[in-house]
């Protein structure tokens, strides 16, 4: 239970996590969380997957703020929009299209 | 020299005083009862009448002191102090800081939507709506001095200690004291605001102490804030919390929790942080569980402050006076 915690975290921002598929709904007490800002896809994807969250896992996420893709760290992503660390982010999880779909032999 | 930042107050946004005064009047209205129920727990709290112990050596007294009866008979019945009287209190004199959290995280700042502080649902509301509350409730008991702090990236003082009472007579003083909290400040420096609150009370208690004599001081900041610190601060909050005990200085969070309009599970309780082990595994915990204020507490309506704020008062004296 009393798990040491990893040394020295860096900033961190809160992030609310939202999803629109039906079968990935995250309870209500786990979706505010606070993440390391600099954070990409790939570690959010991880928590997401992980024991405590969904527990999927190796499901490859993607997430979108405001309706676009999130493909930088979140602090650059703050950065960029002239966000401060006080924001509370709303992420939009969905099953990630990587690798891309095959689409060209319709 | 103060650590507060005099400079660039000048360049920080006020709240329209009007818009100020409007709030200071409704929230003095909507809070009144509980104000005065804060006010009549706190009387009994806060300024003895009585002592409860007896204690001392005295020729005559209201119980005989055990310890001196065999000196008293070895000497003949000379050593004759062997009573005990209930010792009269010393009065108590207070200095009380309000700290205000005015870092944007106080207004509903879901992604980009800049909601106004004023809107139905904020912490910013509820902490507004506090101060007036305990400030009133203060200045009914004239417990002492109270002076109210900003802070976000750096601190303000928004009313010192030694100002006259903001909160007794008119409505204009108050305002102004509103009118400083727009929470737009990008930061929620706590280490800045234990540093400068720590020192405030030092000069303070030396300014005290010049003018008053045989007065028991006592210290008091109360942290109106929505609880979200930087983890890697939390860490840099604990020698300066030892700082402030040492230096008789009593600190209470008030986590402003506001329920209003919101589902469960947004509330700090359950709120949890993640981080990545050295292995990369991400980790997950409760991120109270490394909150390194001893004395907070979580208020989710306003209707819980008085209550919670004189229980933990209460448990502090008691743990003080044992
Ligand atoms: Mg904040």
């Amino acid at each position: 239970m009393d798990e040491p915690m990893a040394d020295a975290p860096g900033p961190q921002v809160k992030v609310t996590f939202t999803t629109t598929e039906t079968d990935l709904q995250l309870p209500e007490t786990k979706r505010q969380l606070l993440v390391p800002a600099d954070i990409r896809r790939y570690g959010l994807s991880r928590i997401l997957n992980s024991e405590s969250m969904l527990d999927t896992g190796s499901i490859p996420f993607d997430f979108l703020i405001n309706g676009s893709f999130l493909r930088t760290s979140l602090q650059d992503y703050l950065t960029a929009n002239g966000l401060s660390l006080e924001t509370n982010l709303t992420l939009q999880y969905v099953r990630s299209l990587i690798p891309p779909v095959y689409e060209a032999s319709f | 020299a103060t650590h507060l930042t005099e400079d660039g107050e000048q360049s920080r946004p006020l709240r329209d005083y009007s818009e100020a005064l409007e709030m200071w009047s409704n929230f003095q209205a909507k809070t009144q009862s509980l104000s005065q129920s804060l006010s009549s727990q706190l009387r009994l709290i806060l300024t003895p009448t009585q002592s409860t112990k007896l204690s001392g050596a005295f020729r005559t007294g209201k119980r005989l002191n055990i310890k001196k009866i065999i000196p008293y008979i070895a000497s003949s019945y000379k050593r004759d102090k062997i009573w005990m009287r209930r010792a009269v209190p010393s009065k108590r004199a207070y200095q009380i800081l309000l700290c205000v959290d005015d870092s944007s995280s106080m207004a509903d700042n879901e992604s980009r939507t800049s909601s106004s502080p004023s809107s139905s649902s904020s912490s910013g509301r509820l902490a507004l709506e506090s101060l007036v509350m305990v400030s009133r409730a203060l200045a009914s008991l004239e417990a002492g001095q109270v002076g109210v702090l900003g802070f976000g990236t750096d601190v303000f003082v928004a009313h010192s200690l030694t100002d006259p009472p903001f909160a007794s007579s008119s409505h204009d003083a108050g305002a102004r004291v509103l009118q400083r909290f727009t929470f737009r400040q990008d930061g929620t420096d706590m280490v800045r605001l234990l540093r400068a609150t720590i020192d405030h009370f030092r000069d303070a208690r030396l300014t005290q102490a010049a003018t008053s004599s045989g007065q028991d001081l006592w210290q008091l900041a109360l942290i109106l804030s929505d609880g979200l610190v930087q983890s890697r601060d939390h860490a840099r909050l604990r020698p300066l919390l030892r700082e402030a005990m040492e230096q008789r200085v009593m600190v209470v969070f008030i986590v402003m929790d506001d329920a209003r309009g919101k589902g469960k599970g947004h509330s700090v309780l359950e709120l949890k942080e993640a981080r990545f082990g050295p292995d990369g595994v991400p980790v997950i915990h409760r991120y109270l569980d490394t909150f390194p204020f001893p004395y907070y507490l979580i208020v989710h309506h306003l209707e819980d402050l008085p209550g919670a704020l004189a229980a933990l008062l209460r448990t502090w004296f008691a743990e003080v006076n044992s």
